[in-house]
């Protein structure tokens, strides 16, 4: 009889779990675009992603999800199919089963580690098309794509480097990678083109997402001195951070990342860089569907989409790039640019993105003289690093503070 | 060196540990009452993040933050009755039984968690300013500036070690996992005694979820917890089965993870630092492996034995 009780409760409790857990009417990849009317009148393509990440990291693969979302949204017909969190040692298995069982045209790999599995499946499938996210290796099925942030973090360095007070700015970041390196070298520039005393105090995760870690590295920076923090990495834990000492009357200025992550500190976040992915899947789609790219020209298709194609843009939120409260402070700070002449550093972040919006990119971070942290001039004056110097940088430029892990 | 002592020392050190450690405090409470009555739950990492997801939820639609941890509790709490089930009715291996318990938390509450990916809470539970206490110098800072969770976790040791060791119930829950034959002997209800302790560690280990994602962090992220679960497990040892212990332990080990990231600026290699909380982790499991070693330090002794009245051991 006993047994009979406990054993009705679990069921009920199992049950209960079970019934919270699934009929929640979220919108699955079944939109009414795919539906079979639409189908019968164009012949249509279907678009497969694969996250390393849950779409629920509200970063890196969010973000791509918020792409695949738009580019469903925007071309009815286009159908697409997902894999979250899929490990980068079983991207074989994905592919195989996007190609073969799913029926595939279009193949996304969106992690680094992705890159030789998506090789291999090129290979394998000479009739698919695969794009990889943030690799470097083509074939003639296989291109390549990315939206780097550098610009817009050399743009909230300017804001970052006339905030400080203290001339201290903290930075939160995920592993030593180029990329990341790459993002706290153009921070690091905007912030000593405004304030060349200032430092950047450079603390390490090891780690993309770990709220609670970024979060400690966050106040472990203020505790030194920092008043500004910037991060890359891909939670809102230093916003949120700065949200709280900035209500518990301590000033703190930050910039978010990859995602809007304005509400997260309406009082504290400045700027900061947002992606969208939407643009580019929406360019290469479009040019797979017409014949623009087919199995045999994407050889030399490598997507490197900056302020200038909008894949990235300035802001805590879309469509404000500075938070307004900050507006004033920003106005009343003025730099002297030997091209530009004096102006305030508010007018010297939209003059940059101006420039750097231009067809012509009218001016780089990345522009000599630039020294590296030892003092070693790196990059003569007047150069422009080139696209391989940006995509392997693994040196520190002069102002960081804190070393490189190898 | 010296130095290197100052940051250790440092206020805002010993702060950042007592906060880093109050989550892992409280499912260290839990799983010591859980493994106490002879039942190893390493269901914990998913019990913490169903209640991390319950509580941001509940937080989000009602404001209504006490009532968020409160529901926390009964998330981990109703998880932790399935492996109750399993492992005390079913008396299937608690190890595999647990270790599903994570896997199908970390699930469900992933997608439970996707509509809250993103939004700001709508409500936390800051710092108490406690009149005159929360000015002193150094004291006052060290002791009287935190939020009421920590407060009550640590009334809650008191409570637990007190219940544990003093009262009748805390005598029956020992003998149970001691010795549940003689316990059974003795009248006590060893089933219902198993069953309530690991409700109650998943209770415990849901409001340690909450306190993630409604204080700490606070924001929903898929999978918050990164390991935090994992940490119990092994403090629980560590602890030797004492919710006194389980205090020291946490806050050292909450200490290890926010100097990690205070260390760096000395030049101590970050990856090492990295690693301390998991060497830690593998020194205090490797220390408790020997059977010889578990009798040393006070493993209950039916610890993952199910309980068979005709079986005699």
């Amino acid at each position: 009889m006993r047994k009979k009780f406990w054993i009705v409760l679990t069921v009920a409790v199992v049950g209960v779990l079970l019934l919270t857990a699934c009929p929640r009417p979220t919108p699955a990849p079944t939109e009414p675009a795919e539906a079979t009317p639409a189908e019968a009148a164009a012949p249509g393509m279907k678009a497969c992603f694969i996250y390393v990440g849950p779409i629920g990291d509200y970063g890196w693969s969010h973000a791509h999800e918020q792409g695949r979302l738009y580019v469903e949204k925007q071309f009815d017909w286009l159908e697409t199919a997902y894999a979250e969190s899929v490990p980068e040692a079983d991207v074989d298995r994905f592919l195989d089963r996007f190609v073969v069982e799913e029926g595939c045209d279009v193949v996304f790999t969106t992690s680094f580690g992705f890159m030789d599995g998506t090789v291999a499946a090129a290979e394998k499938y000479p009739d698919t098309l695969f794009f990889h996210c943030s690799g470097y290796k083509r074939a003639p099925n296989l291109g390549t794509y990315m939206a780097d942030f550098y610009q817009v973090y050399y743009l909230n360095g300017l804001m970052a480097g006339a905030l400080t007070k203290t001339g201290k700015v903290g930075y939160v970041a995920a592993h030593p990678i180029p990329e990341v390196v790459r993002h706290i070298n153009a921070f690091t520039l905007g912030v000593r083109e405004v304030n060349p005393e200032a430092t950047v105090d450079v603390r390490w995760l090891f780690a993309w997402y770990d709220p609670a870690a970024a979060r400690e590295a966050a106040e472990a920076l203020i505790d030194a001195g920092a008043d500004v923090l910037a991060f890359t990495e891909d939670s809102p834990a230093v916003i949120e951070v700065g949200q709280e000492y900035t209500e518990k009357g301590q000033q703190i200025y930050t910039f978010s990342h990859y995602s809007p992550m304005g509400d997260f500190g309406p009082d504290t976040a400045v700027s900061g860089q947002l992606v969208d992915w939407g643009i580019i899947y929406e360019d290469i789609l479009m040019k797979a569907y017409t014949g623009v790219y087919n199995n045999t020209n994407l050889q030399d298709v490598d997507y490197w989409w900056l302020l200038r194609e909008k894949a990235v843009l300035l802001g805590a939120r879309f469509g404000e790039p500075i938070n307004p409260k900050f507006e004033d402070e920003l106005k009343a700070v003025t730099v002297t640019d030997p091209l530009l002449g004096e102006m305030s550093v508010y007018d010297l972040v939209f003059k940059r993105i101006e420039q750097m919006e231009d067809p012509a990119m009218l001016f780089d971070p990345f522009t000599g003289p630039i020294y590296d942290q030892d003092g070693t001039l790196r990059l003569q004056a007047g150069q422009r690093a080139t696209y391989d110097e940006l995509l392997t940088i693994d040196w520190f430029v002069e102002g960081n503070v804190g070393t490189i892990p190898r | 060196m010296r130095e290197f002592l100052l940051t250790v020392f440092s206020l805002s050190t010993l702060q950042g540990a007592v906060r880093a450690g109050t989550p892992l405090l409280l499912g260290t409470l839990g799983e010591v009452y859980a493994e106490r009555s002879g039942v190893l739950n390493l269901g914990v990492e998913g019990m913490m993040i169903m209640g991390s997801v319950t509580a941001f939820g509940v937080a989000y639609t009602t404001g209504n933050i006490w009532l968020a941890i409160l529901l926390a509790a009964l998330a981990g709490g109703l998880l932790a009755l399935i492996h109750a089930f399993t492992s005390i009715t079913l008396r299937v291996n608690q190890v595999v039984s647990g270790l599903a318990i994570t896997m199908l938390g970390l699930g469900v509450s992933g997608i439970l968690g996707k509509r809250y990916i993103g939004q700001p809470p709508g409500v936390r539970l800051g710092a108490i300013n406690i009149p005159v206490l929360s000015d002193l110098p150094i004291i006052g800072p060290l002791f009287f500036r935190y939020d009421p969770m920590v407060y009550i976790s640590i009334l809650l040791v008191v409570v637990l070690w007190f219940v544990l060791y003093r009262t009748r119930w805390g005598l029956s829950l020992r003998s149970v996992g001691e010795s549940p034959a003689t316990a059974d002997a003795l009248g006590v209800n060893v089933v219902r005694v198993r069953y309530l302790a690991v409700f109650f560690g998943g209770m415990m280990a849901g409001v340690g979820g909450a306190y993630l994602s409604v204080v700490y962090a606070p924001a929903w992220i898929e999978g918050m917890t990164a390991g935090a679960g994992w940490i119990v497990i092994a403090l629980t040892i560590f602890a030797m089965w004492d919710p006194v212990r389980a205090l020291l332990g946490a806050y050292l080990f909450g200490g290890v993870r926010v100097l990690q990231y205070r260390l760096q600026d000395l030049g101590v290699s970050p990856p090492l630092l990295n690693m301390l909380p998991f060497i830690f982790t593998i020194l205090v499991l490797w220390m408790s492996a020997g059977e010889a070693m578990r009798k040393h330090i006070g493993a209950p002794a039916a610890l993952m034995q199910p309980y068979v009245r005709e079986e005699r051991g």
